[in-house]
């Protein structure tokens, strides 16, 4: 009897290795030429995949002083921040980003982006996970589309030939974002640390220190020539995949290339100066290193001490006066977020990499006074009244750049004051198209199983752009 | 059992007799109505599907169609009458929106879903032609469908094509192959085409088709055999192993031999009690000569504090005892206990259910109601109490009728309304009500029809609940009574995946007609055996273990290396995190400290989930959140950050360097290296390490190693340091890192 058993993919189907269409074996709630459609189809592939680099702006960015201003409405509302021109004619920004107005035809404003989700961690999850039903929720029902992202691309790929891992987050906390039902093995590598110090260090990965290599090295090697166990019996290619994952970990540990992703010492000063020597400037520094390095998805959230007090965009005038507080950080801001555009152009990276920066809901327009809570960066000492503006999801701006898309315009528009959207309303789902559609997702038809074994979409009710749509 | 729909599965033996439509291209029945007619079309091109115009919400492009076209009232109004009828055009059929999207005459977001010359096409132009019927209440409704050939066998990489009939109630047999859906409950085994061609593949054992057409389900069973010669079984322990090995010999497939003892013990002390045994239970095991010592070791387990914590901690991640603020510590605790004391005294487990559904108090009397704080609405309640205690996924079925299996809309309300006379009232602790029945006629809305309905068991006619009567405890009596057909399926079920990986109903808590046990007769045996025993869930536990089945080794034959459905070779699997990160303490001689737990806690004894975030081993190899009732939300896959955890995490690599530690005690005292080896081998795998073994390790231990400088470290030093990376390299291997 002849029993080819490697002909076929094979073995227990588990829930999370293999992309289901349906519940528990029953595959076709889509149509029946989805019953065959593996990860590999649902992604165009190219000789290069596609990648995405996230800057996040926790808190929510204030729309209104910043890429939606509106000059000529009364003072309650406008801020006292004055417009300036862009190199885009009659596309006007706030004037305390003047590197973002030099390069205006590098990148996309979107400013009719609008959710009803109006608290951080449900604003968060709607924008980022597509739930917009998120309210009251500690942690996310949904995965987010970054660890959508990292489990297609998984899938897709088979075995993995770089040894960096697909999704990595510098220094981005795990709030109110995650992979959910995906499981934890779709968490993102983590960066943390303080990316300006000479001799930073990426915990796991390359021990500096030899001996400590060395000594990995003997005991892997140990591990290897006792492992006698008969493996045939692993149908599942359970034994395999553990095989595969120390061999990628060995190599993120000990190998100098892998290293040499990491250290931001090789990169030229004049670049490390250009994006500017501090967290943020570094952050995306590293974001672009890693990119080129092959990573499919970064993430890094421009948090801390450079935003003020309360370390996050959330500018209520109880945490920050909302004005000093872009002041205090319009300038890393606008060095770090520039520089890595036009890098992303110089290096000839922007038909692959999909630059977006956004937070997860915009800023009240009426401005609101109250007390402050605490002295600090951009906060007036505790009781003193000072402006700052609350959560405002009606209307909010990003910022679109690379994906082979064409840059320079202003896509949609709020009404007079900022308040709602009058114009080409982008939704959640909009955003999470857009992204999807960059990365060769088809997220329209992709639905994966929850815990309950429903299948479930990735993009609930939304189109992908067209205006932020690849034209080359 | 009244069932909403007819599908079943019968065998028609004279159905060559009944009045037979067949359907060609050019045949058009007689009466073409939306009901029996064109609906069915929706499904088959798959509009209606979940991805599609079905789509939760608003549908596709503002066009919705009900689910598998369960509400043929509502599509009905959305083809023919929405938008002022823009979809259809009677003066001129074939130029209707309908049509022109289907075909991708025009841009279509879903394509093609069926060409301009097909039958589909020319139906629904003569149906538009004829006016649109929709159907009259006189007109023949449908029955029934059913599956021809029956069970058979399907030989590896054979096809089958099946013909479905769909019987009227006037008696007319309409052959409706065409456009019936189907689908594999497992597609590892084998596939279905879109007309109905089965195709197997090679892995041996039983499959099922679902068969759908216009709301009905049926099912079509066959098996794939291997046909090997079984040779020798050995003598059948108990009902278990008759049964199993029924199974192989008619599929074919060669059991692997009995293991030995020391796989026996390790893998039995790890099932039932979630630990490794120790040194001295492996050499009294290992020397001990009664021939019934392994029925022995089960009750020695099973009476041993081990067993009551990893069962208690399986139950407490599935009821959700879950800690989200500080608060929850009290109750989070105290139920913890509840279940563990249980456990402990084996109380039965019909009390243990009824003890937790009809928890009245608060959390200090009575720490069950500790689960109606995590589960708050009755839609919750009702979903938690079908899939966990009855198999049954109910929350498809409360938007729309179940697309797999016969609940409706009506059998979720109906179930929910046990859940509406539970009063809450807040305590002095913040989070913490007491929980009453509260006095009044238990009724739910059907969200759908916006009618009220009373209390109604699964598969059973609705209740009226005298209002002093709290429902829950009916709804307890209905599940523990002998003639309930969920109750103990599905616990024999979910134990039977804990000791075997895969469940006779897989996934575990999923149940349906159209996902049917891979071996029915011994699931029928084991919940009979599970309700004679009053509930005894020491008994299930026996049973299994205790039969020759469980203890077949797990290294496969050639024949057997195909299956993963028989159980004719262990499965092996990952240890769990707690369980790991107990044997990696016990061999290492290590503890993890778990915060306000006394030194020396268990991770298997962990109360709930809070200690994942502290302890990034646990998060990092899986340990649930306590999220979901599915037990699937335990991660038993490997991933990049458990091999770089294993690696170089600063809290193993502190494990190993502890003062204090196994590796720092064997390089003080006087054993030999050999004898060290030993006690290492029998600690991490019950068994004595082989000459291959001794001289790799003994070479490792003894080999020179050198400080920074270049000096010969101090012997003792150097010692340690070679035990310690031994430890980490056993604690690595696959042996060790799973139950086999």
């Amino acid at each position: 009897m002849n029993h080819d058993q490697r002909s076929h993919c094979c073995g227990p189907v588990k829930r999370r290795d293999f992309m289901k269409l349906g519940l528990a074996g029953f595959g076709s709630l889509t149509w029946p030429g989805l019953l065959k459609l593996k990860a590999e189809n649902a992604q165009k592939s190219g000789s290069e995949k596609t990648a995405v680099i996230m800057v996040w702006l926790h808190g929510g960015l204030s729309h209104m002083d910043t890429y939606d201003p509106k000059p000529d409405i009364g003072s309650e509302y406008r801020g006292p921040f004055d417009v300036i021109d862009t190199n885009v004619p009659g596309v006007q920004i706030t004037e305390l980003l003047p590197h973002h107005a030099r390069i205006a035809d590098k990148f996309n404003i979107v400013r009719s982006m609008y959710h009803r989700s109006a608290d951080h961690p449900a604003g968060t999850m709607n924008l980022l996970s597509g739930d917009f039903e998120a309210r009251g929720r500690v942690k996310p029902k949904f995965p987010d589309w970054m660890s959508v992202a990292s489990y297609m691309r998984s899938q897709a790929e088979g075995q993995r030939t770089n040894p960096l891992p697909n999704y990595i987050g510098v220094c981005h906390p795990q709030e109110y974002i995650g992979p959910a039902y995906l499981g934890n093995a779709y968490l993102p590598f983590g960066v943390e640390g303080d990316l300006t110090q000479q001799k930073f260090e990426v915990p796991n990965v390359g021990l500096s220190d030899v001996a400590e290599a060395a000594r990995l090295g003997d005991r892997v090697a140990l591990r290897q020539s006792l492992d006698l166990l008969e493996r045939r019996f692993d149908r599942a290619m359970e034994l395999q995949a553990v095989d595969e994952f120390e061999a990628q970990a060995m190599t993120l540990l000990t190998n100098p290339q892998t290293r040499d992703a990491f250290d931001l010492s090789q990169e030229d000063p004049a670049t490390r100066d250009r994006y500017g020597r501090n967290q943020w400037g570094q952050q995306l520094l590293m974001s672009r290193r890693l990119i080129e390095a092959g990573v499919d998805i970064v993430t890094s959230a421009l948090v801390g001490p450079l935003c003020g007090r309360v370390a996050n965009w959330d500018d209520h005038a109880v945490n920050h006066h909302i004005f000093n507080g872009l002041r205090f950080r319009s300038e890393p801001y606008d060095q770090a977020v520039t520089a890595l555009i036009e890098d992303i152009y110089e290096r000839g990276l922007d038909q692959r990499v999909l630059v977006v920066v956004t937070g997860e809901f915009g800023r009240t327009p009426k401005i609101e006074y109250d007390r402050s809570t605490g002295p600090g960066n951009a906060s007036a000492p505790t009781g003193v009244i000072q402006p700052g503006r609350d959560h405002w999801p009606r209307a909010f701006s990003n910022l679109w750049a690379g994906g082979g898309m064409r840059t320079g315009q202003v896509i949609g528009a709020t009404d007079r004051r900022g308040e709602d959207v009058i114009e080409r309303g982008c939704k959640a789902g909009d955003f999470l198209a857009t992204i999807y559609q960059h990365l060769g997702i088809d997220y329209s038809h992709v639905m994966i199983e929850d815990f309950n074994g429903r299948p479930t979409a990735i993009v609930d009710d939304g189109k992908a752009i067209p205006e932020l749509a690849r034209v080359s | 059992m009244k069932s909403f729909f007819g599908g079943c599965v019968f065998l028609i033996l004279f159905w060559a007799e009944v009045p037979f439509v067949a359907c060609r291209a050019d045949d058009l029945p007689e009466r073409l109505t939306f009901i029996n007619d064109i609906a069915p079309i929706l499904t088959k091109a798959s509009c209606n599907s979940g991805g599609c115009h079905a789509k939760a919400g608003q549908g596709q492009n503002g066009f919705r169609l009900s689910l598998f076209g369960f509400d043929p009232d509502e599509d009905y109004e959305h083809i023919v009458k929405e938008g002022r009828g823009r979809r259809v055009s009677p003066a001129a059929p074939e130029q209707s929106l309908l049509l022109l999207k289907g075909t991708n005459s025009i841009p279509h977001g879903g394509g093609k879903r069926f060409d301009t010359d097909s039958v589909h096409h020319q139906r629904i132009v003569e149906w538009i032609r004829r006016g649109m019927p929709y159907g009259l209440e006189t007109d023949a409704k449908l029955v029934s469908i059913d599956v021809q050939p029956q069970q058979i066998a399907m030989p590896p990489n054979g096809s089958q094509q099946l013909q479905v009939s769909a019987h009227y109630s006037d008696g007319q047999v309409r052959n409706v192959t065409e456009l019936s859906s189907f689908e594999s409950n497992d597609k590892s085994m084998a596939e279905a085409e879109e007309s109905g061609l089965i195709r197997a593949r090679t892995l041996p054992g039983n499959f099922a088709i679902m068969v759908r057409y216009q709301g009905l389900v049926s099912v079509y069973n066959a098996y794939v055999p291997l046909g090997a010669d079984v040779g020798t079984l050995p003598e059948p322990k108990n009902f278990v192993d008759e049964l199993v090995f029924a199974n192989l010999k008619r599929i074919g497939i060669p059991p692997s031999p009995t293991c030995d003892d020391a796989t026996f013990l390790r893998r039995a002390s790890l099932d039932i009690a979630g630990k490794l045994p120790t040194v001295e239970e492996t050499q009294k095991f290992l020397n001990d000569t009664n021939p019934g010592k392994r029925d022995q070791l089960v009750e020695t387990l099973l009476r041993s504090p081990g067993y009551a914590d990893y069962f208690a901690n399986k139950w407490s991640s599935l009821l959700k005892n879950r800690r989200d603020e500080k608060n929850d510590k009290r109750s989070n605790f105290a139920f913890h206990s509840w279940l563990r004391d249980g456990i402990l005294e084996n109380k039965p487990y019909d009390q243990l259910v009824k003890e937790l559904l009809v928890a009245t108090g608060d959390v200090a009397g009575n720490p069950a109601v500790a689960w109606y704080k995590r589960v708050k609405q009755p839609d919750r309640q009702l979903e938690d109490v079908a899939q966990l205690f009855l198999g049954v996924r109910m929350q498809c079925a409360q938007c729309h009728h179940h697309p797999f299996e016969r609940w409706s809309q009506q059998d979720y309300y109906g179930f929910s309304a046990f859940f509406t006379r539970i009063g809450r009232e807040p305590t002095s602790i913040v989070g913490e009500d007491v929980i009453f029945h509260r006095r009044g006629i238990a009724t739910a809305e059907n969200r759908k029809t916006r009618l009220q309905v009373k209390p109604t068991p699964l598969g059973d006619e609705e209740l009226v609940i005298a209002p002093d009567d709290d429902p829950r405890l009916v709804l307890a009596n209905w599940m523990s009574n002998p003639e309930n057909p969920f109750f103990a399926h599905a616990f024999v079920n979910r134990y039977w995946k804990h000791f075997f990986k895969r469940g006779l109903v897989d996934p575990e808590d999923d149940f349906r007609d159209t996902n049917p046990p891979s071996n029915p007769e011994l699931l029928n045996a084991l919940a009979q055996h599970f309700i004679d025993s009053g509930f005894d869930m020491k008994s299930v536990v026996r049973v299994i273990v205790q039969s020759q089945t469980y203890q077949f080794g797990s290294n496969p034959n050639d024949d057997n290396l195909a299956d993963v459905q028989n159980y004719s070779r262990y499965y092996p699997r990952h240890l769990t995190a707690e369980v790991y990160l107990d044997s990696i303490n016990q061999l290492a001689g290590t503890v993890t400290e778990f915060i306000d737990l006394p030194i020396g806690t268990h991770a298997v004894s962990l109360p709930d989930n809070s200690y994942n975030a502290d302890t990034h081993f646990l998060t990092v190899f899986g340990r649930p959140d306590s999220s979901s009732v599915c037990e699937c939300e335990r991660v038993d896959s490997s991933s990049l950050a458990q091999s770089l955890h294993l690696l170089n995490s600063q809290e193993i690599r502190k494990k190993l360097a502890t003062d204090g530690s196994r590796a720092d005690v064997l390089s003080r005292n006087k054993k030999t290296d050999r004898e060290r080896v030993q006690e290492l081998y029998l600690t991490a795998f019950s068994r004595e390490p082989n000459e291959a073994e001794l001289q790799i390790a003994e070479a490792y231990l003894t080999k020179p190693r050198l400080d920074a400088k270049g000096t010969a470290l101090d012997p003792q030093k150097a010692k340690r340091m070679a035990l310690e990376d031994l430890i980490w390299a056993l604690v690595n291997t696959k042996e060790f890192t799973f139950n086999h």
